[in-house]
């Protein structure tokens, strides 16, 4: 029993959770501010590279590809400390506001790419065929009839893409964004108790949850207007 | 209008077309009939320029329209091309899928567009459609909205591919009847079906295609009485009862 009332009072402590709960909002407000820029930024990107990769041009989808291969390939940890603390050596000086949206935009890029590509993929040829023969140009069959459809089947796995970018955000506390982690943990160190992170926590599904019920609603519909 | 010209297409190791030629006039209707895989489809995707040929010329109105130097768009917007499969966009309406190339391709007002898509979809028996959603239609209805849709752009010739193979056999009518009327029109037609009776009734000539050759073609009504070929005879045979 005296270990239930230890955990309660260290990781459960309503007044201190009271005491920290406005800074910790404050770095909520960060988290969905990076997460939702990038986010939209990374969909940009990843349109954009998955219309390259799907055409087949040359060079420039074998650029994409290497894009693709190498942010989804190593730890968005390390590409938030590169973007930070090498570019400066190239002569880049992005403040860490900026190095934090770059990180976090060009590696949603990559996965929002592939997502992409897989949806626009799986819109029957048909489709392109019927387009083209109309004397519509490549561009323009994507545009006006694969595009619109491949949006509605991507949502959920955007969706789904964007929850975990909410997550990953929280390593943008290596590069001193007062975001919702760095917060708790601050907020850790100065009541010496980890409250803070309970707290955190909870706020982190507060966000994310309405988006993960969303997916699964989205996904039964589809299921069912495909079916 | 059409004239092909020693017409080659290889997928890899297949040899599809073996030196197919053509010439077709205006105002003709041409049926294709023939065995599966005799490659009666790639002939037609290659006018649409769906398939590049691997050596060969297709010339449209003295245009050569295999050449790299050929804007592929513009040819496609003189030849109109219906598919087994209907391919309409499940995304729009009715009148969306017809006025799509309108709109986005010359460019038309909307008034004007849709003028012209409600007058056609009357055409085709479809008026009281136009607000419905490629779902909520049949099998007919999808292949009459279209022809509307390929007829919108004003093609100079159609290209039909097997479209009626994918229908139950109450709707086939339907879409025959619609195509009977466009051939009365004066449209030139080149018709892929294995429906002899439209074959026999609305074609003008028939060819009859084996192994990426055509074996025999003819007067419609000449080739179905008196076929020549022994290939022919035993497949009009085959299908004909």
């Amino acid at each position: 029993m005296q270990g239930i009332a230890d955990l309660f009072q260290k990781y459960f402590s309503f007044s201190i959770i009271r005491e920290i709960l406005p800074f910790l909002l404050k770095g909520a407000l960060l988290t969905v501010f990076f997460s939702a820029t990038s986010e939209i930024i990374g969909i940009i990107i990843g349109l954009t590279t998955s219309v390259i990769r799907v055409t087949r041009i040359k060079v420039l989808s074998q650029l994409a590809v290497a894009y693709v291969d190498l942010f989804r390939g190593t730890p968005l940890l390390m590409q938030i400390i590169f973007v930070y603390y090498a570019l400066p050596y190239l002569g880049i000086n992005l403040p860490a506001t900026v190095a934090g949206i770059v990180a976090l935009s060009v590696n949603s890029g990559a996965y929002v790419s592939e997502i992409f590509r897989a949806g626009i993929e799986s819109i029957d040829k048909g489709q392109t065929e019927a387009a083209r023969s109309l004397g519509m140009s490549y561009m323009q069959a994507m545009r006006y009839v694969v595009i619109p459809q491949t949006i509605k089947r991507v949502l959920p796995p955007l969706t789904n893409e964007f929850v975990a970018l909410i997550k990953d955000s929280s390593l943008l506390s290596v590069i001193a964004i007062a975001e919702l982690m760095r917060t708790a943990k601050e907020m850790m160190t100065w009541k010496m108790n980890p409250s803070s992170l309970t707290a955190a926590a909870i706020i982190y599904l507060i966000i994310t949850l309405p988006l993960t019920r969303y997916v699964s609603y989205m996904e039964k519909k589809l299921k069912k207007s495909e079916a | 209008m059409i004239k092909i010209v020693d017409l080659h297409k290889k997928f890899g190791h297949l040899h599809v077309l073996k030196g197919v030629n053509l010439e077709i006039k205006k105002g003709e209707v041409w049926v294709i009939i023939g065995p599966s895989g005799s490659g009666k489809s790639t002939l037609l995707r290659s006018i649409n320029l769906l398939e590049e040929p691997t050596s060969g010329k297709i010339f449209f109105d003295d245009l050569e329209i295999t050449s790299k130097k050929v804007n592929k768009d513009k040819v496609r917007q003189r030849i109109g091309m219906v598919f087994q499969s209907f391919n309409l966009f499940p995304h729009m309406n009715v009148l969306g899928n017809v006025t799509l190339a309108l709109l986005k391709v010359l460019k038309m007002k909307p008034e004007k567009a849709k003028k012209i898509g409600v007058g056609l979809l009357t055409r085709v028996g479809l008026k009281d459609k136009i607000e419905a959603y490629p779902n909520q239609l049949s099998g007919g209805q999808k292949q009459r909205v279209a022809i509307a849709r390929a007829l919108a752009m004003n093609p100079d010739a159609m290209l039909f591919d097997e479209v009626t193979s994918a229908l139950d056999p109450e709707l086939v009518k339907e879409v025959l009847d619609v195509m009977k009327d466009l051939a009365k029109s004066g449209m030139t037609m080149l018709v892929v079906t294995h429906e002899m009776g439209f074959a026999k009734e609305v074609g003008s000539h028939v060819i009859f295609m084996d192994e990426g050759q055509i074996v025999e073609e003819g007067i419609a009504s000449e080739l179905f009485e008196n076929p020549r070929h022994p290939r022919t005879k035993a497949f009009l045979d085959a299908v004909l009862y």
